[in-house]
């Protein structure tokens, strides 16, 4: 006992100075947090790259189990759904006649207009890997990273709508930030009035549609697709739709099955006309051919730091292949975009 | 003196154990489509519970390895929540000598008292660094459930983990 006193009596100023200096330490991490934001959001990314995918295979099981459980509810209304889906399908079925009608007409004028698709929204596919964990954060991990090619600030759509967009690189995995996230602002037009808003994200299921200069042109069940402004997303990807709470605000209902999220696509979106260098507000930094550049650029340099990026976003598409066997490169893949409007009015 | 070394680092293990399974269960992608209430923070609950049991155990540099990983994983500030985490636990660490033998309303209005103090510290500290922060409403609720889940992660501790409380005699020597 009484050598327990003993000890007691240096070990606990001993303990106060380990504390303080702990307490110290601690704090100035979060300061640099707030004064050197991304490279500390770098370690975080690298911190979560080397934990999360090693909690993979005890996560995925448990993962699977609610799945099928959440599933499994399902089955106790198979009668219902069976009549319902029948339904449906006579109804697609003649959807598709007529979308195969229109399918070959547009093929046909697109002939005559000699429209080139945009060959630079393929996509890379991953699976979610976790969410945020946080109840105020609305982001996901997937199992894609900087060694696929991806890039910060893409967008990433479920089969259908838009899901959110890369905020986070780490080599292995990426952080997608979700439109419902209290952090999150996307451009978007309302179809068909055109009108332009920003989408907000207020950690509800329905973000909120703001700055609408009329908002009495948009009705409930418009549909909201991105307006590629600021270069933040592309053009025209599917959204939602416009819905009217009860208390007169405007938001939308995304068309992104936000229940079952499992396998995203990104998109490879444009570099941009991102200026690298002051001298490039001056030239043109695109037409981008080798030989062109090469000949008539005085200054070499910024076009090959531009070609480098684009040959960045354009590679790792083998790699982004194999991590799922999904991703797919042919120009005519299914992509959910509706057809290039405005390009096709340019090239005329 | 031997076999409580032992139980000491067997209990530590445990404990890290489960914070482990909490941190995985949180980061499952399932509830991404539910915005209702705030999920309570289990791994406070059973931090908060484990210290008022066995203070011996729960020591700094675990407590510190924990929270931060936490920290990290759950995109919140890195540190912060840590540093304010072991001060609370230091504080109710003081405390617990005089607390050990009232009974559960009391230990559960000090926790209560430690999680408030907790959430508006954070807030006072990130309205001083001009960071975002989430909504009063919301996090007032998150602390809300915390407390509440409280006597649960109290009973699993004593009833599946068998982190009971040590008497007074043995809290001295410790």
């Amino acid at each position: 006992m009484a050598r327990d006193r003993d000890e007691d009596s240096y070990a606990r100023p001993v303990r106060r100075l380990l504390l303080t200096v702990l307490l110290l330490c601690l704090f100035s991490l979060t300061l640099i947090w707030r004064i050197d934001n991304p490279r500390m959001e770098r370690l975080r990314a690298a911190i979560t790259d080397s934990v999360v995918p090693n909690m993979e295979w005890a996560m995925a099981p448990v993962t699977g189990a609610a799945r099928m459980a959440d599933n499994f509810q399902s089955y106790t209304r198979l009668y219902e759904q069976n009549q319902e889906l029948r339904r449906e399908l006579q109804q697609m079925r003649a959807f598709r006649e007529a979308a195969i009608q229109l399918e070959q007409e547009n093929a046909r004028l697109r002939d005559l207009a000699r429209v080139q698709l945009d060959p630079e929204l393929t996509y890379v596919t991953g699976v979610v890997l976790a969410d945020s964990g946080s109840p105020f954060r609305r982001s996901l991990l997937l199992n894609v990273g900087a060694r696929d090619g991806i890039l910060n600030g893409w967008a990433t759509m479920d089969g259908l709508g838009v899901v959110g967009r890369i905020s986070g690189v780490a080599d292995s995995t990426s952080r997608v930030v979700l439109l419902t996230d209290a952090n999150s602002r996307i451009p978007v037009t309302i179809q068909p009035s055109g009108q332009q808003a920003l989408l907000t994200g207020d950690n509800s299921q329905a973000p909120i549609l703001e700055f609408i200069e009329d908002p009495e042109d948009v009705s409930p069940g418009d549909r909201v697709v991105t307006s590629g402004d600021g270069g933040v997303f592309p053009p025209d990807l599917l959204v939602g739709q416009v819905a009217v709470t009860r208390d007169g605000r405007i938001r939308a209902r995304l068309a992104a099955d936000y229940g079952r999220l499992n396998f995203l696509r990104v998109l490879r979106s444009h570099p941009g006309s991102t200026l690298l260098d002051t001298g490039d507000i001056i030239g043109p930094p695109w037409p981008l051919e080798p030989e062109a550049a090469s000949e008539s650029g005085p200054d070499p340099a910024p076009s090959e730091r531009v070609q480098d990026l684009i040959e960045d976003a354009i590679g790792g598409d083998t790699s982004g292949e194999d991590t799922l066997g999904e991703g797919s490169d042919d120009s005519d893949a299914p992509i959910p975009v509706p057809a290039p409007r405005p390009r096709a009015e340019v090239t005329q | 003196m031997d076999r409580q070394v032992w139980y000491i680092w067997s209990t530590r293990a445990l404990f890290m154990a489960l914070a482990l399974v909490i941190l995985g269960l949180q980061l499952l992608p399932l509830g991404l489509s539910d915005t209702g209430l705030p999920p309570p923070d289990w791994l406070l609950a059973f931090t908060l519970a484990w210290l008022y049991r066995q203070p011996v155990v729960m020591s700094i540099g675990m407590i510190v390895v924990v929270f931060l990983l936490a920290d990290f994983l759950l995109q919140r500030p890195p540190g912060l929540w840590t540093a304010l985490v072991l001060l609370i636990t230091e504080w109710l660490r003081q405390r617990r000598v005089t607390l050990t033998e009232v009974n559960f309303l009391i230990e559960w209005g000090s926790i209560a008292g430690a999680v408030l103090a907790l959430l508006l510290l954070e807030r006072f500290v990130l309205w001083i660094l001009v960071a975002p922060q989430t909504s009063l409403g919301l996090s007032l609720m998150h602390g809300l459930l915390t407390v509440a889940v409280y006597p649960i992660a109290v009973a699993v501790s004593h009833y599946v983990f068998r982190v009971r409380k040590v008497a007074l005699s043995d809290a001295e020597t410790a």
